[in-house]
């Protein structure tokens, strides 16, 4: 059996649960985001959506002839103070509308009580494995994606030592690892010789108690897991970089609040799919040449 | 004598200067690009050259502006560096006290916050070209009047219409509208202004402390109205240089220096160079390359997402 998983927002986050699906013995069929997947997403999408849930359905679009199932996860909340991006929760409505494909849904409702754990449970029923192979690859997924998890926070916690100029990347996973979105960015910064420190590289329940110091009382689970970082990081960093896609509501909201209360220089850059990257990188040159002056 | 030539090459106009080792401008001119920046420098050098004596040697080369990559390659460039550097040492060398840029050009408008001559801040607008050049004389067009009379006209009027201000997008539809309507052409001018410095103030200068002493450069800075009303929201004197739109070109003249040996020399008049885009089929990304002729040799490509396309 093949499941298709859009690479592009939910996938960054449940790389647990698609860890899990390997185990089970399930195939992935995923794929880097390209131009012609940007160009099927604009087909689908409404043009007040923004660049990163264009993305997204242009995955969908893709994969729906490659498998026999995709995994539009429905994630409504993480409890009462750690809600989703609105755009998140239509997901699902949004493709069982768009496109005629088997959906696979990984609800997850904490609120009702059904956790990771029940999610991970009722999909290995739902595809037909027995009770025992279900747990056994839930710990074995869960052992082995901690153990990836730690080992790159280490990573990212080292680099904060860097001797380069190091900026911190503040944006949402579904941005910064996306070929299209994040990672040319990435890369040029590299090739300036930056130190890249990842946002979302640090352990969560940290940032998210972290977060409080800017604001005490943002709701949106994501966006504290990132601002926190900068609260972690500050003394070891030379500049920040906010990374977002338009339009962002949560970021616009978010980013301007947290500009407001911190000292390091910073550079505000909204990505669209524009297809020349000169303004981009007009941007960045002129960033890393401030810090670098001081 | 030794010379630094600097080249600004922005979206709507070609800036050029040659300074001597005191940064003293001993020529310079200022040309409409009309988008294609390769012919509009080869203009833009021969002006030069016929501006000065014989007795020079021109010992640095720098480019800035949106085609300074470019425009690098076909002189072969000391140095190619973007606006918001060339723009503040250009400034500082004149002006050293300075706190604020403002600056207006065709595409990009931005701000710099200096102290102490040092960069300490800026802010740039975001990649949509409202309240810049490039608008103002797209509706200069509209209204039939040539875009150096512009403020002039505006200047005429001590009745600015209102203008939305929050978009460029918008401030058209209501230009049109106020138009039809039947509202003067220098009292749609003079509101046109001011939505431009208001449009700038609230979407570049967010939340930023403007301190004077404050310098107003870019073309659009040669527009007596926007400068009008620049003095009139900020209540001040903003500065602008008679060189304003020159000062990019400037500043990296000035960093152009000291960093080599080599000397240079211009004749680029008849270096054929071209370029030519095609779409890389390689994979799913179809990127556009852009592959850079100079006299038939191929010198460089860009615009390739991956390393597979290096030079060959």
């Amino acid at each position: 059996m093949k499941i298709g998983i859009p690479k592009a927002l939910y996938y960054y986050y449940i790389k647990d649960f698609i860890l899990f699906l390997e185990k089970l013995g399930v195939q992935i069929v995923t794929f880097d985001t390209t131009k012609e997947i940007i160009d099927l997403g604009n087909l689908v999408a409404g043009d007040e959506m923004c660049l990163s849930l264009k993305i997204f359905l242009g995955h969908v679009s893709y994969l729906k002839d490659k498998c026999d199932y995709i995994l539009i996860p429905n994630i409504k909340n993480y409890g009462k103070n750690d809600l989703m991006c609105t755009n998140f929760t239509s997901l699902y409505n949004l493709v069982s509308n768009l496109f005629h494909v088997n959906i696979l849904t990984y609800e997850i409702d904490y609120k009702n009580k059904l956790t990771e754990k029940e999610a991970s449970f009722k999909i290995g029923q739902e595809l037909g494995f027995s009770k025992k192979h279900i747990i056994k690859c839930i710990k074995k997924s869960k052992v082995t994606y901690n153990g990836n998890l730690k080992s790159k926070i280490i990573t990212n916690m080292n680099n904060l030592k860097s001797s380069k100029k190091k900026i911190l990347i503040v944006s949402h996973p579904y941005n910064l690892y996306d070929e299209f979105v994040g990672k040319p960015i990435i890369k040029y910064l590299e090739n300036l010789n930056c130190e890249i420190i990842y946002s979302d590289l640090f352990d969560a329940k940290t940032t998210s108690e972290m977060s409080k110091y800017l604001s005490s009382d943002l709701y949106f689970k994501y966006s504290k897991n990132i601002i926190g970082s900068i609260v972690i990081s500050n003394e070891n960093i030379d500049g920040i970089l906010f990374l977002t896609t338009f339009p962002c509501g949560i970021d616009s909201l978010v980013n301007e609040l947290v500009i407001r209360k911190i000292n390091k220089p910073y550079l505000n850059l909204v990505i669209d799919d524009l297809d020349s990257q000169m303004g981009v990188i007009t941007r960045l040159e002129s960033f890393v040449d401030i810090i670098e002056q001081y | 004598m030794k010379c630094y030539l600097g080249v600004d090459i922005g979206s709507i106009s070609t800036k050029g200067v040659i300074i001597d080792d005191d940064n003293n401008i001993l020529a310079s001119s200022y040309i409409p690009t009309e988008g294609s920046p390769v012919t509009a420098v080869k203009k833009l050098i021969k002006i030069l050259k016929d501006k000065m004596d014989d007795k020079y040697i021109i010992k640095g080369i720098g480019t800035t502006g949106s085609a300074r990559k470019l425009i690098g390659l076909l002189l072969d460039a000391t140095i190619v560096k973007n606006e918001i550097m060339a723009h503040a040492i250009g400034t500082l060398s004149l002006y050293p006290d300075t706190k604020t840029i403002l600056e207006i050009g065709g595409q990009d408008s931005k701000i710099i916050l200096i102290q102490n001559g040092i960069i300490t801040d800026y802010a740039m607008n975001t990649l949509c070209a409202a309240g810049t050049g490039s608008f103002l004389s797209s509706q200069a067009k509209r209204l039939g009047v040539d875009i150096k009379e512009f403020g002039k006209y505006a200047l005429k009027s001590d009745n600015p219409v209102k203008i939305a201000a929050r978009c460029t997008v918008f401030a058209e539809s209501d230009l049109i509208h106020k138009a039809q309507a039947g509202y003067k052409k220098e009292d749609i001018i003079s509101g046109l202004c001011k939505s431009i410095v208001l449009n700038y103030l609230n979407n570049v200068g967010k939340g930023k402390k403007i301190k004077e002493p404050i310098v107003f450069q870019g073309g659009v800075s040669k527009n007596e109205g926007v400068v009008k009303y620049f003095n009139e929201v900020l209540n001040t004197n903003v500065i602008v240089d008679d060189n304003s739109h020159l000062m990019g070109a400037l500043g990296i003249a000035i960093l152009s220096k000291g960093k080599t040996d080599k000397t240079y020399d211009l004749n680029i008049e008849d270096v054929s160079f071209q370029t030519k885009a095609r779409e890389c089929k390689g994979c799913s990304n179809n990127c556009e390359i852009l592959r850079i002729y100079k006299d038939d040799k191929l010198i460089d490509n860009w615009g390739n997402r991956c390393d597979k396309y290096i030079k060959n």
